[in-house]
């Protein structure tokens, strides 16, 4: 090899970060401006959040744990609007509420949001329930007796006197709860101190960095779906016939996944070239 | 107890320390909080380098607590308008809490250009695996090579969730274990105490 | 509102929210005061805002309410108990805090155990340990679709998965012969799940930044007077600046020292 390779491949593989930044930058920001929509295939844990929402009665009673905070507003935000706009349009019965304290304002924010564009009535057609620290024992607590935890709404109604809350006493009257989590806590112990015990049917929505994690809750029927990531939230969104800011999203997550793609393979090919030199120098 | 003997006494019993559990757990606020307060406390008497920053951090604490009693801690008015807390939500700590995480969207790509090299064969296989997720798991892979989201959902539902139940499994047997423990007064580190 | 609709507290926060997002993605060039007044902006605003939810959520919903109209004084124990574990900031009654901690871990590991026995270990055996082959009306078969995570072929592998990576982390003896081979496939496993983690992350952490440049990009939008323009300018000459007088100090203590 000549020098001059061996610096090129030397400077390609200790190149500065902020070049990456850029080029990061750009593959999100150019698909966002010009998108193709590329189709989307819906996975089979997404279709069985949305098969099961479609199965259940109107006046069914859905329970949406929004336990996700800003950090990952983008992911799960539009897995919460394509749900409750899903609920609301079966006319279900809707209870949200969080396990994340710094959730509860997109939480609230998210559940009016739609609830007002569908003209539904908060007391009536829904109820938004707040926040309660302490995770697994919030979980057990609803499980023994809802009105317990949640003696007032977040807005200070009593929830006896909500039309919305009249048969649903506990987690055991709830037909579908659905977690939308981001990490702790989240899906695992709305199934560990919630399904499991109180017997309930139980869907997931996460974070990406989640999903992985919840595969075998899903194969062993512990869950009887998942919504993952923001390409979850494409998929659900496509199936209601929506479009959102996940589908959106959609062409810049294909954008900038191949370019890291591109990097990985650039950098191995990269060190597998400066290997080859190293070889070369020892044996002359 | 509960589980053993669900009778109605043990259920109350359950309902009612579930419910003190979350009352015990708003407390646990003030300890997080002592502590961010001795902390940024030290360094502006200390005058460390950037104690100011410490004085903004005080000063934000300071106006969202105020904004939250004037708002009755709610974010939304009855008239289904953002309160002045509810404001400060939405438009700073939403964005700042958002913007922080997604910086980590760069340094994935860069940890990835520069990290993520196939020194052995088992890194290799990783990185096989993980290129196939990328690309199977976005629409323009599967657009290029329709088989690769089949792949993709193999790799998560089979391998995958082989792997994550084993590492279930065996957290789970040491949780128990570590739970028995504290029940028979064995493991008594969390009262402060030493090892034995 | 204004003449083009936006009401004012929206065209403002639009201003903000740009501004904030800006100062953090500074740190992309490097740590600087911008970033700084952000990062600590964000404690301050989050801490605030959590004070808030748990004296509500907490202090009136839980407690001042149900004392005071319905008479549950009983639940002062509880408040009690969690006043107590700040009793650990003052050495002379910090013993009062591990009457709170034993009652929490108490608690705690209490019904974890049924909980995680039922949940994690026997379900999730339950579901590894599937038959390998169908019997069907015409006899046993074997169902070799990969596709299906409950065929036969992937009921199989699973097995091998779950066994081989138990025995990875828990048999901690010298791997040889068949144990070697067993703990090798569990590598292999392991190795290709961590793949899977990976791709995954790199999922997530990119849809955040869609998230934040699709706000970006809205607020750039001529109805909120283009901040994201305006302020993407400002943040540059003020960052460069910086760097100026950073690069000014440095010079003269350099030249103070020589």
């Amino acid at each position: 090899m000549k020098p001059s390779n061996h610096s090129i491949v030397s400077m390609m593989l200790t190149i500065d970060r902020r070049y990456i930044f850029v080029l990061i930058a750009l593959a999100t920001l150019i698909p966002l401006l010009n998108p193709i929509n590329l189709p989307i295939v819906i996975s089979p844990e997404v279709r069985a959040v949305y098969d099961h929402m479609e199965s259940l009665p109107e006046g069914a009673v859905f329970l949406l744990s929004m336990d996700f905070d800003p950090a990952s507003k983008p992911e799960v935000y539009p897995q919460a609007i394509s749900l409750l706009r899903h609920a609301f349009k079966k006319n279900m019965k809707v209870i949200g509420m969080t396990l994340v304290v710094t959730g509860t304002g997109m939480a609230e924010e998210v559940i009016a949001t739609v609830a007002e564009d569908m003209g539904k009535i908060n007391g009536i057609d829904y109820t938004f329930l707040g926040w309660r620290p302490g995770a697994s024992a919030v979980i057990l607590s609803m499980g023994q007796d809802l009105a317990g935890t949640f003696p007032q709404d977040h807005y200070g109604t009593p929830i006896d006197e909500l039309f919305v809350m009249e048969h649903v006493k506990t987690l055991r009257d709830v037909d579908y709860a659905v977690s939308l989590a981001a990490g702790f806590p989240g899906i695992d112990e709305w199934y560990i101190y919630g399904k499991d015990k109180y017997q309930f049917e139980l869907g997931g929505g996460s974070t990406a960095v989640m999903a992985p994690g919840l595969y075998p809750r899903l194969r062993g029927g512990q869950i009887n779906g998942l919504i993952g990531g923001l390409r979850g939230a494409a998929e659900y969104e496509k199936l209601l016939d929506q479009s959102g800011k996940a589908m959106a999203g959609m062409d810049a997550q294909s954008a900038t996944h191949f370019v890291i793609i591109v990097l990985v393979i650039l950098c191995n090919v990269f060190y597998a070239i400066s290997r080859q030199q190293k070889r070369g120098w020892r044996r002359t | 107890m509960q589980y053993y003997v669900p009778h109605p006494a043990s259920e109350a019993l359950l309902t009612s320390a579930s419910n003190w559990m979350i009352i015990i757990g708003g407390f646990a606020l003030i300890l997080g909080l002592v502590s961010l307060i001795q902390l940024h406390m030290n360094r502006i008497q200390r005058n460390v380098e950037g104690w100011g920053y410490s004085g903004v951090l005080f000063a934000a604490m300071f106006v969202m607590v105020i904004a939250g009693i004037l708002a009755g801690g709610e974010n939304l008015d009855s008239e289904r308008e953002l309160t002045g807390y509810g404001w400060t939500y939405s438009y700073a700590m939403v964005p700042l809490q958002g913007t922080m995480f997604s910086l980590l969207a760069f340094f994935v790509a860069s940890a990835a250009y520069r990290a993520f090299r196939a020194r052995t064969k088992e890194a290799a296989l990783l990185l096989v695996a993980a290129i196939l997720m990328m690309w199977g798991r976005v629409p323009l892979g599967e657009y290029l090579w329709a088989f690769s989201g089949d792949i993709a959902q193999w790799i998560l539902n089979v391998i995958n969730s082989s792997v994550r139940r084993a590492i279930l499994i065996g957290v789970s047997l040491g949780m128990i274990a570590l739970s028995i423990k504290i029940i028979f007064g064995i493991e008594r580190m969390y009262l402060g105490g030493k090892k034995e | 509102m204004l003449a083009d609709g936006l009401p004012l507290d929206v065209l403002i926060g639009a201003w903000v929210a740009t501004g904030l997002t800006l100062f953090i993605y500074t740190f992309l060039y490097r740590d600087n005061p911008l970033f700084k007044l952000g990062e600590h902006l964000y404690v301050g605003i989050s801490v605030g805002y959590s004070i808030v939810i748990t004296v509500y959520a907490v202090g009136v919903k839980l407690l001042w309410i149900p004392m005071v109209e319905k008479g549950q004084w009983q639940l002062l124990i509880p408040a009690l108990l969690g006043l107590m574990i700040s009793a650990r900031f003052f050495p002379r009654i910090a013993w009062l805090a591990r009457i709170s901690f034993a009652f929490v871990v108490g608690f705690g590991a209490g019904t974890i155990i049924p909980r995680l026995i039922s949940s994690n270990v026997l379900s999730q055996l339950e579901d590894t340990i599937s038959p390998l082959v169908t019997m069907t009306a015409s006899g046993l078969t074997y169902t070799m679709d990969f596709l299906d995570p409950k065929s036969d072929i992937n009921n199989f592998i699973t097995l091998i998965g779950v066994v081989s990576v138990l025995f990875y982390f828990f048999f901690s003896v010298e791997h040889r012969g068949v144990g070697q081979a067993i703990a090798r496939t569990g590598i292999m496993f392991l190795m290709i799940a961590f793949g899977a983690a990976f791709g995954y992350t790199v999922m997530s952490r990119m849809s955040l930044l869609i998230g934040r440049f699709d706000d970006l990009i809205m607020f750039s939008g001529a109805e909120y007077g283009r901040p994201t323009f305006v302020l993407l300018a400002l943040t540059v000459v003020v960052l460069a600046y910086w760097v100026y007088r950073e690069k000014q100090a440095f010079r003269s203590t350099v030249e103070e020292k020589s």
